[in-house]
């Protein structure tokens, strides 16, 4: 922003007592390094001034500075006039009154005693509180409208409400500046709009300066007078008006420095440029079971939260359509997860909408997920489009590309138009993320792109479901908010009759009617991501199959066929001390091959594995999991940042990493398996091979592996190998075979001399067909199917047809 | 809220009442209630029973009662300087700091042949006591995690316990019971010498911590909270570490190393209470702290007489289990 800007002019002729707070040439950092330079604030009395940028860019530290917890490298900040360094503690207290997002024990202490503790420059030295005292405080409770909660245990209250009180704290203070950092960051939106209310309207009254910082751009134009926009690299890009900040492309090229996440990035596609192309584009393409007049019907499943249930909700939907004879295809315009689906061609894909598919008995397309991002920690993110890797994009380049992107979508849905009677599309996080929303591709933007009505989830077993739904109506633009048609309760446990009231005045107050109260379902169905609760389990039974839970974990669904079975434990582990108890060891497949053997050496798993494979228990590597088994993981070409690393050296193998990306599915016969599971030698395989590099016997070049030893081929045209009870492959969905598991679970139950009860397992494919249809008649149940019909346009007519399915 | 302090504070002050009246009269030589009055009133020293009761039983039941209050209220505050509950003058090695070098005071004394007065025991205590105290404030300066500083304060504990021992094995044999039976902790050999030091340490010690109140109550709420209200931060924690040093030291100094007091009262005082008001919670804790060192002097003194047991013994039984309750407490919270 340098002195130069033209705001920072206008304020300079009538400034200096004017000014509440005030820094100069100030510049901030740590251990006397800056990170920000030349940073010259002006807040005025009566006025807010934001902070906004994307996380990292150094917010917290100008903040902290100011509030005099950091030292200034260089620069000074004044407070009325007063330079901050030479004022001492309690001067500093009468001007300024902080709100830092640091928490504490606040143990028993009731919001009267916080909010006192703004108080403590105006009392004696025994901290007695005197009357005005007592009112100053009342009032601050009062203002921020948490008089009521003045006797409660401050630990006790919501963060909605924590954030109330520690404002009024602030109040209390009864200074002429105010700082806070992220006052918003814990809370949801109603309590974001709240907070936001409650600050405008003390600078109004009290006429206050104010300076904080913010992580959401869309709050900061309805609330400061000013916004000091911070890039990425620490620089002060910009001091304007919120109007013209928000003015064209700026903000976004603001956010575009840094991959933050991908949930951003959602809101920043544009979808205005290219809306005119739906309406030329495919139109009647279709050729359609219904009535030849009418074309494809969409609806459109969207969540409150992410979590909320839609991929199961929208699975479920495909598969009562299905069963009523339609045909149906899931849609979700941009997944982010970090496994991926080898379709047919050799084309990845989001394993959601697989699943989704699958319940809707069609095979798999990447046009149901045309964009997948698979966010890699270390290196950025892998942006596959139409199935096809476009390689580890950086955001900054990502945002640049993405533009092309939405005709690949428009392309994506008329290709499933020329196919399918309807279409259900699936939305990601949450439509009323009112920061991002503006320019949404994947939520409300979806919607209008094709006209689809919205169902809306939301998830009652986290708590707090009307308020999930009403507010997120409420946060929606009208037109947007006529687009929801429904609303869905879900994952709901226990006896509905108390929930009937809420439902009504939900109907009431929303003006949407509710579609369904679906019940908490246990399903032995595929994660989207690693989301889920799985990896929290543990628990041990006679058999324990312990999975090495790497960092990186990718396409952990490979092992889920052995949660079927009674005396079996599938385990995730994370402590080296967890595979005393294992029976089975996996190394599952890993996003990053390199990074996650450092761990295993760091984390002392190597040394764990060694003692482990010493007592000759079968252990056996998937994809990376089979990379690391090798003694030499080399990266030439950057694939993974580079170098290389000794791997386990259980196998005598060496693995190239390269940039071409083996994406195909497989089948053949186990070739020749040593040891515990002798008996899977000849067992057909089914399965899939993603990976970026080769594996080869032997060293590599100048890499040469002292003892090779001998090792035999374990799975097909070299995909594996194996010695003694040491298994490697790379072929993902080995276990999905029922003959393949079954073996291993004799094999296992053998060397523990316990009987084998998993005679009944259930092959994947079969044991998800019965979880499909279990969920499709559980949504028939639980929901005003006739409903849903009404908003695809097309009546209840198929219900007929249902009545016949259910003599099968 | 009101009430239930007022309800905590009579019950204390009762029973410490109760738990005095019965230390006067119980022990190797048996005195009626009655007898206690007449005994005081004619300050009759004269007699077994007065001379036990005036020269041994009252300056015993007072040390106990004062150097158990010390003791809570210095694990109090060492529990707001560190913010963490199980912090402590025993855990942290303080105790233990201040017994080692007056460990070394005591074998010097025999040695080069000084006697050693009640004044220069507290200085010697208070100097080991700032020691390890120091110790375990460079190693919270380098950890932030709280189970971790616990760990080098029990560190800190055993290696100067180690090094007493190896004084102790050295040390002329007359020394060596002396020493021992100090170094196990003990409230036998007060005296009313000793009373009056006592006395005018702990007055100290409560007022300053009743002034500090204040600033405990803003500290609770992190550091950069407290700063920003107009609290100096650095002369408040000096303050507050040189005040539970003392506390400690003296406690040491008279009545050797005694365990699990310093945690325990305090927090059962604050599940008490249920408060944050500093004054509240200093006098409950002080109060607290003489309730248990009385009540745990009497069955050191009684359950096995005339064989006394060290009082750290007794606090052990009570006080550790009520530590163990709070960690599994914490850890569902």
């Amino acid at each position: 922003m340098k002195k130069s800007n033209t705001d920072e002019n206008k304020h300079n002729k009538n400034m200096d007592e004017n000014m509440a707070l005030k820094t100069g040439d100030l510049s901030v950092g740590y251990d006397g390094k800056a990170l920000i330079r030349d940073i010259a604030l002006n807040v005025k009395p009566g006025k807010i001034v934001a902070l906004i940028g994307p996380n990292g860019a150094g917010k917290s530290t100008v903040l902290k500075t100011v509030a005099g917890h950091l030292k200034p490298v260089y620069g000074e900040v004044y407070l009325s006039g007063k330079s901050l360094s030479k004022m001492n503690s309690s001067e500093i207290s009468s001007e300024m009154a902080v709100m830092m997002t640091e928490r504490f024990n606040a143990e028993y202490a009731t919001c009267f005693d916080v909010v006192s503790i703004g108080r403590y420059r105006f009392t004696s030295v025994l901290g007695r509180l005197d009357e005005k005292d007592v009112e100053a405080i009342d009032s601050a409770l009062k203002f921020v409208g948490a008089y009521e909660l003045k006797r409660k245990t401050f630990d006790r209250l919501s963060d909605g409400q924590k954030q109330r009180v520690l404002l009024a704290r602030a109040i209390a203070q009864e200074t002429g500046s105010l700082v806070l950092d992220e006052p918003t960051g814990f809370l949801d939106i109603s309590h974001k709009l709240e907070f936001m209310d409650n600050l405008k309207r003390l600078v109004r009254e009290k006429n206050i300066a104010v300076l904080l910082s913010i992580h959401e751009p869309e709050l900061v134009k309805k609330l400061a007078d000013l916004v000091v926009c911070i890039k990425k690299d620490g620089e002060i890009d910009r001091i304007d008006t919120p109007e013209n900040v928000f003015k064209g492309d700026y903000i976004k090229t603001l956010f575009d420095v840094r991959s933050e996440s991908f949930d951003e990035v959602y809101g920043f596609l544009n979808r205005g440029e290219n809306k005119s192309e739906t309406d030329t584009e495919g139109k009647d393409i279709c050729k359609s079971n219904l009535d030849p007049a009418s074309k494809t019907k969409f609806l459109m499943v969207q969540g409150t939260m992410s979590g909320a249930g839609k991929s199961l909700l929208v699975a479920g939907l495909c598969r009562v359509l299905k069963q009523d004879g339609y045909k149906v295809s899931p849609f979700k315009s941009q997944n982010m997860a970090l496994n991926s689906y080898v379709t047919e061609d050799g084309l990845e894909m989001g394993r959601a909408q697989v699943m989704q598919a699958e319940a809707a008995g069609i095979k798999p397309s990447v046009y149901m997920n045309p964009i997948l991002l698979k966010p890699n920690s270390d290196v950025g993110s892998q942006v596959i489009v139409n199935g096809k890797v476009l390689g580890n994009m950086k955001a900054r380049e990502y945002f640049k590309y993405k533009k092309s992107l939405v005709p690949e979508i428009l392309h994506a849905v008329d290709k499933l138009k020329e196919e399918f009677d309807i279409v259900i599309i699936e939305g990601a996080g949450s439509p009323a993320e009112i920061n991002l929303k503006e320019n949404d591709i994947v939520n409300m933007g979806m919607a209008a792109l094709v006209d689809a009505p919205v169902l809306l989830v939301g998830d009652i077993d986290r708590g707090g479901v009307f308020a999930q739904l009403l507010g997120t109506l409420e946060l929606l633009e009208e037109d947007e908010k006529a687009r929801v048609k429904g609303l869905v309760v879900n994952k709901f446990r226990g006896d509905k009759s108390i929930l009937d009231p809420g439902i009504e005045m939900l109907e009431n107050m929303g003006k949407v009617p509710v579609a369904g109260v679906v019940p908490y379902m246990r399903l032995s169905l595929e994660d989207e991501d690693s989301l889920t609760e799985r990896f929290e389990k543990k628990k041990k039974a006679e058999i324990n199959i312990n999975v090495i839970r790497l960092p990186h974990i990718s396409n952990f669904t490979d092992f889920d066929v052995f949660e079927q079975v009674e005396n079996v434990a599938l385990n995730y582990i994370t402590k080296p001390e967890d595979l005393e108890w294992a029976d089975l060891c996996i190394i599952p497949g890993t996003k990053n091959t390199i990074g996650d053997m450092k761990w295993l050496k760091e984390s002392g798993f190597e040394a764990a594995i060694m003692k482990y494979v010493s007592s000759d228990k079968p252990l056996i590597g998937i994809c990376g999991g089979y990379q690391i088994l090798g003694s030499k993981i080399l990266d030439p070409e950057n694939v993974e940042g580079g170098g290389s690393i000794d791997g386990l050296s259980l196998l005598p193998l060496s693995t190239r990493l390269g940039n071409k990306k083996h994406r195909e599915l497989v089948s053949g016969k186990i070739k020749g398996a040593g040891g515990i599971f002798s008996g899977l030698s000849g067992k057909e395989y089914s399965g899939y091979e993603i990976h970026m590099g080769d594996t080869d016997i032997g060293g590599l070049g100048d890499n040469e592996i002292s003892d090779p030893g001998e090792v035999t081929e374990f799975t097909d045209r070299l995909s594996g190998y194996c010695r003694g009870n040491i298994y490697g492959t790379y072929v993902h969905g080995f276990f999905d075979e029922k003959d393949i598991v079954t073996e291993i679970l004799k094999a296992l139950s053998k060397e523990k001399g316990i009987d084998f009860t998993g005679e009944r397992i259930v092959a994947h494919k079969d044991l998800k067909e019965r979880e499909y249809d279990r969920l499709a008649d559980t949504l028939r149940e639980y929901m005003d199917m006739e409903l849903v019909y009404d908003l695809l346009g097309i009546g209840n007519r198929k219900l007929e047809i249902r009545k016949d399915d259910k003599n099968r | 809220m009101k009430l239930r302090r007022t309800l905590v504070f009579s019950v204390l002050i009762i029973l410490i009442f109760i738990l005095v009246l019965i230390n006067f009269s119980v022990g190797s030589v048996d005195i009626k209630g009655s007898d206690i009055l007449k005994l005081l009133l004619n300050r009759d020293t004269t007699s077994v029973r007065g001379a036990v009761l005036i020269n041994i039983r009252i300056p015993r039941v007072i040390e106990a009662m004062l150097l158990g209050g010390c003791l809570a209220l210095s694990g109090y505050l060492l529990q707001a300087f560190f913010a963490n509950p199980i912090a402590g003058p025993f855990v942290l090695g303080i105790s233990s700091g201040a017994k080692l070098v007056v460990a070394c005071l005591m074998v010097m004394g025999s040695e080069f042949g000084f006697g050693i007065s009640s004044g220069m025991m507290v200085s010697a205590s208070f100097v080991g006591a700032l020691l390890a105290t120091g110790f375990v404030i460079a190693a919270a300066g380098k950890v932030k995690n709280m189970s971790v500083l616990i760990v080098c304060g029990i560190m800190i504990g055993y290696i100067a316990s180690a090094v007493t021992e190896v004084l102790v094995t050295f040390a002329d044999d007359y020394n060596i019971v002396n020493l021992h039976n100090w170094s196990l902790g003990t409230f036998s050999s007060s005296s009313w010498q000793e009373i009056k030091i006592v006395v005018i340490i702990t007055i100290l010690g409560v007022f300053t911590s009743l002034f500090l109140s204040k600033q405990i109550e803003a500290y609770l709420f992190g550091e950069n909270y407290a700063k920003s209200v107009g609290m100096n931060v650095r002369v408040f924690r000096i303050c507050l570490i040189l005040v539970s040093s003392f506390l400690s030291a003296t406690v040491t100094a008279f009545a050797g190393p005694v365990s699990f007091v310093g945690i325990a009262v305090p927090h059962v005082i604050r599940r008490l209470l249920k408060t944050s008001k500093q004054r509240s919670i200093i006098m409950g804790a002080f109060l607290g702290g003489a309730v248990v060192c009385l009540f745990c002097d009497l069955l050191a003194r009684a359950l096995f007489a005339p064989m006394e047991l060290s009082i750290s013994t007794v606090t052990a039984v009570f006080g550790a289990p009520v530590v163990i309750g709070m960690m599994l407490n914490k850890k569902r919270a």
